[in-house]
């Protein structure tokens, strides 16, 4: 008896949780906790607008680590239409995410921002869920304007594999595979919450799966990511060691030049940053430098020197491979306008690689 | 022990299954569901399959009216030319007929002619885009892909993610303001289909889609114009007209704090008579705030040209530091079309682009019989309908059409200051004598100047008003040879205030270089007022006619109420009036032939392919 009254209980607690609140409440409540972030791009399909969450009452905002966010004229639109300049505090490529900071918190002092509190305990989705996708995917919004709402279910939940043009994505974590278009242009930094708003995953970037060929819409569960977060705003994360500086190993030549992320098809190859003590930085070669030309002897014929132009990150990449540590080689690079020649000796890696946090 | 046991169990399931059965999550499911089904059985068989002669173009429609009234998209009748065909659910293929074009909002009406004269079509009511909320269910339907060959819809289901959208134009037309957007598959040929509310109201009319870099194909990102829009526009449409929206003449920018500062005012507009200036604060229009760009684009967006709407702003005073005045004001609306200056200094609006040669409908179209060309008009025979109607509507006024001798209206002038009045006109001259001061206008006369015409002073031509006013109610069709027409449907504030506002249906003259509008209580048919505009970009002198009493066997106002720019010139009161049964015959008789002469022409319009 027992038994069958704790089972009636049961199906009665069932038919009362589902008389549940309406979507539209909910798509109200948790626009207010969203971002409209405006930053670099308008050009060769990088998009200058993506989506973030507000993740503190005094401004800290948690979006996707793309290159929107190079500038600093970094900027968002609350749900309220008001306007702030942000700072990029943190970023973990590894993980696709980033942490932004409005620059004048003083305002939220007195009037504390509406947020998700990623420190509390955060839902998880199983396969069937309903749920929500809040984005402002192709900058539908923008001021005071609601951001795009979408329903789906949950179709699985997979170990990532994405690519973005030529190149793997970063992300390698788990991931929320959605059945609604949710990765569009801008959608990423957008949340994922259950159907009654409860936060899952940021939205990701807008990836191809790299065995279909399809446009894949995930999204990647908080807790790695609101981990990040919680040391980023103590000023305590410590990016990780990136998958391909690890690449770098003792059998390959060294040099430490590190790239901006290949995200174009032709991606114009720029320093990003420079491996301290390095053979790069040992030569003179500097930050924001443009590769040109590079001339180095022929793997099969030592003696004879071969030329090529880089016209990419991916070039730079392909001719450097096959070199042997020790090997001379010349870059060109341009620099304030002028073209200047640097000699370079490749070596074996003195220290692994693990680049600053950018300012 | 065991049957016991088996009893107890039994027991148990039945009671889960009857207690799941009428509390659990399927009965919700089965609720929901049942609604939903509900909802598109009803409207499905009003939902249209859109063709072009020869079955070429194509896309979707909605019917609207038991008459066969159906919305689409302009970009899907713009290639189909004039004459189209439209399949129902029920697999007929009716022969429809363009009804009119607004091509900025993308809408087009049509109308479907049924098989056996007046055998009503199945239609779907119109909804409340406005109630719609982000998160609510939408259901769009259509023919993508064109696949229905029996012309039966699909159904597409989704959530309405965003309201009060805005979707820049491609050039000056097919620009998508205050629309609502759905994550209902929107798909090439779900063009002109409506996306429903769950009680299958229309809220609006699916048309475009973000697309990008997936090809146009569903990305989850369509776009439905709203209803309410349309509804605006909806006396234009029935009226045949070259639908045209609405512009303030003012350019605006969003400052940091979310103050809409105006960056330019064109002088020519509305807006910069009444007092808007560059500086000032735009605070709100239509009673909506306005806090960024888009939500000015949507706001004004949603109206016709011609429009006069409330408009709040904060005027900064020439020091521009200091906060001046909030102003609230109506403002008529500018056309958003560029217009054309003709070589006499005068404008008309510049033609519509032009239409692709489209394979011309076989002489056996039912669609020919309702349509008829002429310059300005989508299909001048509905403008011919609606025209009629609304003149019909007037009847219960009387016929003035004897009454066509001299008119003498005596009274007093209550307002701004107490002085006998009298007016006496005919068909040269008007006499308008307010205490000792008389105005003589001849309007016929040549070479008379708009400045003359405007008299008596600070009026706009309260003179030329009245001139008019007896000559439309005696001559109505016959005495406006430059245009006679029916313009849609208006807000009119007979109060002059914005919260006393009266839905309109107007009607335009041309005569003697003069245009007056003419507004028509929608509910009564009662002319409320009108408004005669000696040259165009100018203000009107405005006449709001009330307290109709019958006199001499029609129903006259008996008083009057005179308005020009931002102030009131005079309130009247009508004591007497005499209408004389004229000696007019020589005009009417030619007017009469004119009148023969036109319809002459039509029916020569009419027998051109």
């Amino acid at each position: 008896m027992k038994y069958l009254l704790s089972l009636l209980l049961l199906s009665s607690m069932v038919g009362s949780a589902w008389a549940d609140v309406s979507f539209a409440e909910v798509a109200k409540e948790v626009n207010r906790k969203m971002v409209k972030v405006y930053g670099a791009g308008g050009y060769r399909g990088v998009n200058a607008y993506c989506t973030g969450v507000m993740i503190s009452p005094d401004g800290y905002i948690l979006t996707v680590y793309s290159p929107t966010l190079d500038t600093s004229n970094l900027r968002v639109h609350l749900y309220d239409g008001t306007r702030h300049a942000v700072e990029l505090v943190a970023a973990e490529p590894q993980l696709d995410v980033a942490l932004l900071r409005i620059k004048n918190q003083e305002p939220f002092k007195e009037q504390p921002l509406p947020y998700f509190d990623l420190t509390k305990p955060i839902a998880s989705g199983q396969v069937g869920d309903w749920v929500l996708a809040f984005t402002n995917q192709f900058e539908v919004a923008v001021r005071d304007e609601s951001v795009s709402v979408q329903r789906g279910v949950i179709a699985a939940i997979v170990p990532f594999a994405g690519r973005r043009g030529i190149t793997e994505a970063n992300y390698k974590g788990m991931a929320y595979i959605v059945d609604a278009i949710t990765n569009n242009p801008g959608a990423n930094g957008g949340l994922l919450t259950t159907r009654r708003g409860e936060p899952l995953g940021l939205i990701g970037k807008e990836l191809k799966n790299t065995l279909t060929e399809t446009w894949v819409n995930y999204a990647m569960p908080l807790p790695p990511l609101a981990d990040f977060a919680a040391k980023a705003m103590k000023g305590q994360y410590k990016r990780q060691v990136r998958d391909d500086d690890k690449a770098i190993d003792d059998k390959k030549a060294y040099h430490g030049i590190v790239l901006i992320s290949d995200v174009l098809d032709r991606t114009p190859p720029y320093i990003d940053d420079l491996a301290p003590g390095s053979p790069a930085i040992q030569a003179g070669l500097k930050i924001n430098d443009l590769l040109i030309f590079i001339r180095h002897p022929r793997t099969d014929v030592p003696e004879e020197m071969d030329e090529k132009v880089i016209s990419s990150v991916k070039t730079f990449k392909d001719v450097v491979a096959p070199l042997a540590p020790g090997t001379k080689i010349n870059i060109v690079v341009r620099r304030e306008g002028q073209l200047l020649t640097f000699d370079l000796t490749l070596g074996k890696p003195i220290v692994p690689v693990t680049p600053p946090n950018k300012k | 022990m065991k049957p016991v046991w088996m009893t107890m169990l039994a027991l148990c399931l039945a009671t889960i299954a009857a207690a799941s059965a009428q509390d659990g999550p399927s009965k919700d499911l089965q609720t929901a569901e049942s609604r939903r089904i509900a909802a598109i059985e009803k409207v499905r068989p009003a939902v249209a399959a859109v063709f072009g002669p020869g079955g070429g173009g194509g896309g979707s429609g909605v019917v609207i009216s038991p008459d066969g009234y159906c919305l689409t998209n302009f970009h899907v009748t713009q290639p189909c030319g004039n004459f189209l065909y439209c399949g129902l659910a029920d697999g007929t293929l009716y022969d429809t007929v363009i009804v009119s074009s607004d091509p900025v909002g993308d809408v087009s009406l049509i109308k479907l002619l049924p098989k056996e004269p007046g055998k009503p079509f199945p239609y779907a009511a119109m909804g409340d885009s406005d109630k719609v909320q982000v998160g609510d269910w939408s259901i769009a339907m259509g023919n993508p892909f064109l696949l229905a060959t029996d012309f039966t819809p699909t159904v597409t289901f989704g959530i309405i993610s965003g309201t009060h959208r805005y979707q820049g134009p491609a050039g000056i037309i097919l620009e998508y303001t205050d629309c609502l957007q759905t994550e209902a598959s929107i798909n090439p040929g779900n063009s002109g289909g409506p996306l429903f509310n769950l009680d299958g109201e229309i809220i609006g009319i699916n048309g475009r889609g973000s697309f990008e870099k997936r090809g146009r194909v569903n990305s989850g990102v369509g776009y439905a114009i709203s209803i309410n829009q349309i509804k605006n526009f909806m006396g234009h449409l029935r009226g045949g007209l070259n639908v045209d929206h609405a512009t303030l003449g003012a350019l605006v920018k969003t400052e940091d704090d979310g103050r809409m500062r105006v960056t330019k005012v064109l002088e020519s507009t509305d807006a910069y008579r009444r007092g808007l200036r560059e500086g000032d604060d735009l605070l709100s229009f239509s009673d909506r705030n306005i806090g960024s760009v888009n939500q000015y684009k949507n706001v004004l967006g949603i109206y016709p040209k011609g429009w006069r709407m409330p408009m709040t702003f904060r005027h900064m005073e020439d020091d521009k530091d200091t906060i001046g005045g909030r102003r609230e004001t109506l403002v008529r609306l500018a056309g958003l079309q560029a217009r054309e200056v003709k070589e006499d200094g005068t404008r008309r609006d510049r033609e519509q682009p032009a239409r692709p040669p489209s394979t011309p409908a076989p002489q056996s179209h039912a669609g020919r019989k309702q349509y008829k060309r002429k310059t300005g008009f989508m299909n001048y025979y509905f403008n011919e309908l609606e025209r009629d109607r609304v003149l019909a509507g007037f009847d219960t006024f009387g016929k003035f059409d004897k009454k066509n001798g001299s008119w003498t209206l005596t009274g007093e002038v209550e307002r701004p200051i107490k002085n006998p009045v009298s007016v006496v006109i005919d068909d040269k001259l008007v006499t308008l004598k307010i205490g000792d001061k008389e105005t003589i206008i001849e309007p016929l006369k040549a070479g008379e100047t708009p400045e003359n015409l405007a008299a008596p002073d600070g009026s706009g031509g309260l003179a030329m008003a009245l001139y008019h006013w007896r000559r439309f109610l005696i001559q109505r069709t016959t005495g406006f040879d430059a245009a006679f027409f029916y313009a849609g449907q208006e807000p009119y504030y007979p109060t002059g205030k914005a919260k006393e506002m009266v839905m309109t249906d107007v009607l335009q003259t041309e005569y003697a270089a003069t245009t007056c509008k003419w507004f028509f209580e929608i509910k009564t048919g009662k002319l409320l007022g009108m408004e005669c505009w000696l040259l165009p970009d100018t203000d009107p002198c405005e006449l709001t006619f009330s307290d109709y009493q019958p006199r001499d066997g029609v129903q006259l106002p008996t008083h009057l109420t005179i308005r020009h720019a931002d102030r009131e010139f005079g309130y009247y009161k009508i004591a007497q009036a005499t209408m004389a049964v004229g000696p007019v015959a020589q005009e009417k008789k030619s007017d009469e032939k004119k009148a023969e002469d036109k319809t002459g022409e039509k029916k020569a319009e009419e027998k051109k392919p």
